[in-house]
């Protein structure tokens, strides 16, 4: 009755001491998750880029311009780092990288307001810089929309208007926005609780294949086999079990850290998020034995397609361009992966608290990433058996 | 007197008939720069998220919230896919992700327009991508700003001619240009700097790889103990020309190639192109070298490069803006090519800026490319004593 936990004790054994040779592990499993989630929570401390560099190019320069370049410069997102007369001194500036974006207050705007000639002002925003650019063209239109706004409003004022009636001429319908579950738009928030998992995911693919197919690479195969008398089950659990301890430990130390240390929104509790972590440390096991059971006995092999499609994942997840917005293909080939369920899942219970009902195929479909190489484990008998090593 | 070309030459053919005959770093070396960024330029080729499903609880149903409703259903960014009696039923398809976002209209929402009052209409967004919020907000906002343009000049004030009623609209007008990616499009933005992302962690796995290999097969040098292998220079040289060369190729494919195919931003000429492959290439290339010496086996350096690449793409300060990178990883940043080459590279094929305008970029690669180059002569000066003792041994 016991012989089978016997065995997968003495594998285990085996495996950690292997471990503790090797100190690539040490550095992949502990240092390399840990050194990231240290590096993105201080990569994005700001939440939102705040101050971000612009140039003002103010060919009118008179008072009226300057008052409206002073409001300008108080707004969150914009720090005026440059202010020249010469449009194309400021578009070199973005062209060296130095400045995002444009503010262009042409020759005449004062004289042509005053008389009514609706003078045109502009901004360029550099949008190969994407988040830099949006947050400063957000900016820059409300300015320039209320500019047009203020003059009006003087006009009224003069006229003997109340400032509710000003209000209610000016702005009849006002939009007030409400990011769900995110209120104050934190891009740590969104990024770092994906990609810091997302690349704990992917060290489980690659070390899964890694520990695999070392055995192959030692020649150690039909050993390994011997000690598990021929049960591929108990060499699995045998050889994954102390990775699945360490991984899921530090996925929940990262959880720690992000809901309790840091206080990101978690809506449905730290120890509700830690099972799906478990989940995802089993889930990303079972994609990298996948991997390893395509390409049994060929480590690189494995290594390989588990490299190319684990760092793919990271864009098919859909959190920093929409699922929804790809191409169908991609639509399902995103259902492969596990960080993508594990970010639907993610997004259900910890940043919007909803029931776990609205995303039960995720949670099956990270249940069936794990399981699916069991239906393969032939393959992995016959590599044990049968095939040796190949480059 | 010893030909001086020889050894490098003699270097060089080995490396590349090691490379052409080793699977393992062909896939590395060719597949993955080949396919990567048509993989890469497919997923995102959509550029950016249009007709986003949203739902509308509209508690007014009147004239006017309608055509605020028609309006915004008519905008590229999103559709009304649900009209909603309350906002329970709303909440219910948002759980389900059938759509992405609320917009409420209150019941006085006509009532405070004919009194001549503001009035507040919600907007509530689902956060799964910051690009929803983003579509909505933009979508809703503008045709907001319209029809208070419309309520403004037709009811609010008695303007007489058309001219007045054009200038109380646009006292002022303004002009947004979103320059160097019209479209606002996300592969115009990320697939530059990915490109010369994948050109260095690609490089870094084939000569990680080559190197794992050497390492496997003459128990633990990186050269053989042959006598061709006994110069320094020739053997840095002629290894990394190998590299630098498929690589320059596979360069070319990508930003001539790919980005013709792909229509992404192609603003560069050919020589600033070159003026940035070479020192870029040579940086790559040496810095690969030098790390591959801390990789004793051929498959380690898939587990050490892999997983790198996502946070250097953050370091390029690219995807995340570079000013608001803390100085600390500021500083990280400067010791990968990457962080360099993909700047210069967004510049000047996105911005057509010269190789003047880059010059910090293109003198911190050369930079790199001198102190990489050094470091990885200084590693095989002592690689080359310990496979002389190791034939004296022998």
């Amino acid at each position: 009755m016991l012989t089978p936990l016997k065995d997968i004790w003495f594998i285990t054994r085996r495996e950690m001491r292997a471990f503790a040779k090797r100190p690539i592990f040490l550095v992949i499993m502990f240092l390399a998750p840990l050194g990231f989630l240290w590096m993105f929570t201080s990569l994005m401390q700001s939440g939102l880029p705040t101050k971000l560099p612009a140039a003002l190019v103010d060919e009118d320069d008179t008072h009226v311009t300057r008052q409206l370049t002073r409001i300008l410069g108080v707004m969150e997102e914009t720090h005026f780092v440059m202010q020249t007369k010469s449009f194309t001194e400021a578009r070199q500036a973005m062209q060296r990288g130095e400045i995002y974006a444009i503010f262009r207050i042409p020759k005449g705007t004062t004289e042509a307001a005053l008389t009514q000639r609706q003078p045109v002002i502009s901004f360029y925003t550099n949008d190969t810089y994407y988040v830099a650019a949006s947050l400063l063209m957000k900016d820059m239109r409300k300015m320039s929309e209320m500019a047009g706004l203020a003059m009006t409003r003087a006009t009224m004022r003069a006229r003997g208007f109340r400032d509710d009636q000003i209000m209610g001429t000016l702005q009849p319908i006002v939009i007030e926005s409400h990011p769900l579950g995110n209120p104050h738009l934190n891009y740590s928030v969104v990024l770092s609780n994906l990609i810091v998992p997302g690349l704990l995911m992917l060290v489980i693919m690659l070390t899964t294949c890694y520990s695999l197919g070392n055995e192959w690479k030692r020649g150690r195969q039909k050993y390994l086999y011997d000690l598990g008398k021929g049960r591929i089950g108990v060499i699995l659990i045998g050889k994954l079990l102390p990775q699945t301890v360490l991984y899921t430990i530090i996925f929940w130390l990262i959880d720690l850290i992000f809901y309790s240390y840091l206080q990101f929104p978690c809506q449905c509790g730290v120890s509700r998020m830690m099972l799906w972590g478990f989940l995802a440390v089993l889930s990303s096991q079972g994609f990298g034995l996948l991997m390893f059971e395509a390409f049994p006995s060929q480590l690189r092999m494995a290594m390989s397609a588990c490299s190319l499609l684990g760092v793919m994942q990271f864009s098919l997840a859909g959190f920093s361009f929409p699922v929804s917005a790809m191409d169908e293909p991609f639509q399902w080939l995103s259902n492969i992966f596990p960080l993508h369920h594990y970010f639907l899942i993610y997004v259900n219970q910890c940043l919007n608290g909803y029931s776990i009902s609205y995303v039960w195929t995720s949670v099956v479909a990270l249940v069936a990433i794990f399981l699916l190489p069991q239906l393969f484990s032939f393959r992995l008998r016959d590599a044990m058996l049968y095939k040796e090593y190949r480059e | 007197m010893k030909k001086p070309m020889f050894p490098i030459l003699h270097v060089w053919w080995d490396e590349l008939c090691e490379i052409v005959k080793d699977e393992g770093i062909l896939i590395f070396v060719i597949l993955l720069p080949l396919a990567y960024p048509l993989l890469y330029a497919m997923i995102y080729n959509t550029e950016t998220q249009r007709q986003l499903p949203i739902c509308v609880v509209d508690d007014c149903m009147s004239d006017r919230s309608r055509e605020f409703i028609r309006r915004v259903d008519a905008t590229p960014e999103v559709k009304i896919a649900a009209s909603c009696v309350s906002m329970d039923e709303a909440q219910e398809l948002m759980r389900r992700r059938d759509v992405f976002g609320i917009m409420r209209i209150p019941r006085e929402f006509d009532l405070h327009l004919w009194r001549g009052e503001q009035t507040v209409i919600g907007l509530y967004s689902d956060l799964t991508s910051m690009l929803y919020y983003k579509v909505e907000y933009l979508a809703v906002i503008n045709v907001a700003q319209e029809m208070n343009r419309n309520i403004k000049v037709k009811e609010r004030q008695t303007n007489t001619t058309a001219r007045e009623e054009d200038v109380a609209r646009w006292p002022i007008r303004f002009e947004e240009v979103k320059m160097y990616n019209s479209a606002g499009g996300f592969a115009a933005f990320l697939i530059p700097p990915v490109l010369m992302l994948i050109l260095q962690q690609a490089l870094c796995l084939g000569v990680g790889m080559s190197m794992g290999r050497s390492r496997e097969r003459f128990r633990g040098l990186v050269i053989p103990p042959t006598k061709h292998y006994k110069n320094t220079l020739a053997i840095v040289l002629g290894k990394g020309l190998v590299h630098f060369l498929i690589f320059l190729l596979m360069g070319l494919y990508m930003t001539l190639c790919v980005t013709r195919w792909f229509g992404l931003p192609q603003l560069g000429h050919l020589s600033e192109i070159f003026g940035l492959l070479v020192p870029y290439l040579a940086a790559c290339t040496f810095m690969a070298m030098f790390w591959s010496h801390f990789i004793f086996r051929r498959e380690d350096c898939i587990l050490l490069f892999v997983f790198m690449s996502i946070p250097l793409l953050f370091l390029t300060g690219v995807s995340w803006p570079g000013a608001s990178i803390p100085p600390l990883w500021k500083a990280v940043g400067t010791v990968f090519p990457s962080t360099w080459g993909s700047n210069a590279y967004v510049r000047i094929q996105g911005m057509g800026a010269s190789l003047g305008d880059c010059y910090q970029e293109i003198k911190m690669l050369w930079i790199l490319a001198g102190i990489y180059f050094l470091l990885t002569c200084f590693l095989y000066m002592f690689e080359i004593r310990k496979s002389v003792g190791r034939s004296l041994l022998n």
